[in-house]
């Protein structure tokens, strides 16, 4: 999967990409697909299998692309948390 | 009526102390903070907050309301319970942006996206709403469970609202957030434990899959099968412009905050995650639950139809599943799937107890009447608003049966009329606050026109429900662009803060480039997102 970045700063983490576009579309489609295998498979209806085995290869899939970048943006976000909460509560107190 | 035995009991007293108990626990944890007793101090791993989501979304009313769609339209009706798919884009956009916001509530966040007094107006209307929305549910959810006990024990059903609301308000009470996402991981536990159980038993009974297949084809029904029996592009009780419109509503949906109800609730669990990472999947693997669940509903009902395929009823196939329960598991059991059901019940009201007094506490209280309030008094007016939410839940409980009709219109409209504009003021600058106002505003009057109004007076015919939501979302857009683009974009310092903190997707070049000047963002790096 070398056209997927793994490797993330937090600057580029920020920005909305592809990994994030690509996501939009694998993750409905994973819903989607889950809705239906889980009912037609408990039917033992052959391709309700086929249905639910695709949705859980578009989950890890959707995983693999976008937890690297989650983990970055999270871990700059951390850092930052605590001076952006005090400055929430000012805001709460009208002192700003 | 239903009789229970002594293991029956055993199990249904041992659950409701397990419940009540293991959220009490989290007394000296829930007290601490306003930040605990809303958030659980905003340091959970995204499964707590997942199956938080995934308990507060099963209630009483649940199975009957899937048993309905699906006992009427066969395994088509499963679309009806895919709004739950909004989370699937929402968990990867709009969660993160929430998240990153660090707003209490939705309320809030008006606030810290838009300025001045448009903001405030909005923060309060919406905090005000919320108080009453949350009210109404716990009135609805509890009425729903008085009803199950009136079928099981013939009990009055103001005994089964009362009872069990109370029994749960007291670890809401005592830990707040902490006790409410404490009890939903193990009442989220117990309730998909049974209805996995119940499904299999109910598929067993009916004689297992292939029975139900040839039972449903000898009766001439194979359509039930077909997740896309579609009755044509416009005509019929299913057509494919509703199902693509529900699509569209549920998925594009997920770009805004606000497009559906679940919205709110959902806010308080991603603000409760301790990381980003962990807000979107919580939000995600939440719905990934209730969208399993529904399918494991939708083939227990399934064969519930293959056994009483005649039942012409709302009100009776309503309570499919729950016969399906109460008929088919051995004694013992029954005393189980019952303990469930309270799980299901209690998880549901423990969360809009707690949420209904986070908007009351930290948007009315706090923002508005207290602003210098210390933590420790914050703490005991979320108590004082969460017991007031229960007192008044009973009554909305009890005057439900006149109200429903124009309660459900009422949730109705609240979704149809503003679905973009909750989109836009996410992922665009320029949408300010007097444009969403004015979108609810306007929203209100339209629905009652259109849904109401002029087709009582034969001006237009009864629209479905489909071609009312793209006419009042065109009709709504006549008015709120309008009047967005002759009022003043917000201020520009409040846009910069917002930006930088948050990082929205969408339309925000100009926002992006002023905080570039002002050295508050790199430029490096590509810049796919800014348009």
């Amino acid at each position: 999967m070398g056209w997927i970045k793994t490797q993330w700063t937090s600057e580029e983490a920020d920005q909305w990409t592809k990994e994030d576009y690509i996501v939009f579309v694998i993750s409905p489609l994973v819903y989607f697909l889950l809705g239906i295998g889980v009912a037609l498979s408990l039917l033992l209806i052959w391709y309700g299998w086929v249905i639910l085995g695709a949705s859980l290869v578009l989950l890890v899939l959707m995983i693999k692309i976008i937890d690297p970048k989650l983990k970055a943006i999270s871990h700059d976000y951390e850092i930052k948390q605590k001076k952006y909460l005090e400055e929430l509560e000012r805001i709460e107190r009208w002192e700003e | 009526m239903v009789v229970f035995s002594f293991l029956d009991w055993f199990w249904v007293v041992a659950f409701i102390l397990l419940m009540i108990v293991c959220g009490a626990l989290f007394y000296r944890l829930g007290k601490r903070s306003m930040a605990d007793f809303f958030l659980a101090g905003r340091g959970l791993p995204w499964w707590l907050p997942a199956t938080s989501v995934y308990a507060t979304h099963s209630a009483t009313d649940t199975p009957m309301w899937i048993s309905g769609v699906i006992y009427k339209h066969g395994l088509r009706g499963i679309w009806y319970t895919f709004f739950s798919a909004w989370c699937a884009i929402s968990a990867f956009a709009s969660t993160r942006i929430f998240r990153r916001s660090l707003a209490y509530t939705q309320a809030e966040w008006q606030t810290l996206r838009f300025s001045g007094l448009g903001a405030e107006l909005l923060r309060g209307w919406i905090a005000g709403w919320q108080v009453f929305m949350n009210m109404f549910v716990l009135g609805w959810v509890g009425i729903a469970m008085g009803k199950v006990c009136n079928y099981l024990f013939g009990w009055p059903e103001w005994l089964g609202l009362i009872l069990f609301s109370s029994l749960c308000a007291t670890y809401v009470l005592a830990a707040g957030f902490w006790g409410v996402v404490m009890a939903d991981f193990q009442q989220g536990v117990i309730a998909f434990s049974i209805i996995v159980i119940v499904s299999i038993f109910g598929i067993s009974m009916a004689g297992g899959p292939q029975q139900i297949i040839s039972k449903i084809d000898s009766l001439g029904q194979s359509w039930r099968l077909n997740p896309f029996a579609f009755t044509g592009l416009t005509s019929g009780e299913f057509p494919l412009v509703w199902f693509l419109t529900m699509l569209v509503i549920a998925v594009i949906g997920g770009f805004g905050m606000g497009t559906s109800i679940d919205w709110y609730p959902e806010a308080q669990r991603i603000q409760s995650a301790k990381t980003v990472r962990d807000a979107s999947y919580s939000i995600w693997a939440g719905s990934a639950l209730i969208v399993v669940r529904n399918s494991l509903w939708a083939v227990a009902i399934l064969a519930f139809f293959s056994m009483f395929p005649h039942i012409q009823e709302t009100a009776k196939y309503e309570m499919a599943w729950y016969r399906l329960g109460f008929e088919f598991l051995p004694v013992g059991l029954v005393g189980f799937f019952f303990a469930a059901i309270v799980a299901i019940h209690i998880s549901t009201i423990s969360t809009h107890l707690n949420l209904g007094a986070s908007y009351a506490t930290r948007d009315l209280y706090h923002h508005y009447f207290k602003p210098k309030a210390s933590d420790k008094e914050l703490v005991w007016v979320g108590r004082i608003s969460t017991l007031i939410l229960l007192l008044g839940s009973f009554i909305y409980g009890l005057m439900m049966q006149e109200i429903t009709q124009w309660l459900i219109f009422a949730l109705w409209i609240m979704a149809a009329g503003i679905w973009l504009p909750s989109i836009l003021q996410v992922v665009w600058w320029r949408f300010n606050a007097w444009g969403y106002l004015s979108s609810w505003i306007a929203n209100l009057g339209l629905s009652w026109l259109i849904v109401w109004i002029l087709p009582e007076f034969h001006l237009i015919p009864v629209l479905p429900d489909y071609l009312q939501f793209w006419i009042m979302m065109a009709l709504g857009a006549l008015i709120y662009l309008p009047i967005t683009f002759l009022t003043r974009p917000e201020d520009m310092d409040r846009l910069v803060k917002y930006y930088v903190m948050s990082r929205p997707l969408g339309w925000w070049k100009p926002v992006r480039q002023e905080a570039e000047r002002r050295g508050l963002l790199h430029t490096g790096g590509d810049r796919e997102g800014g348009k």
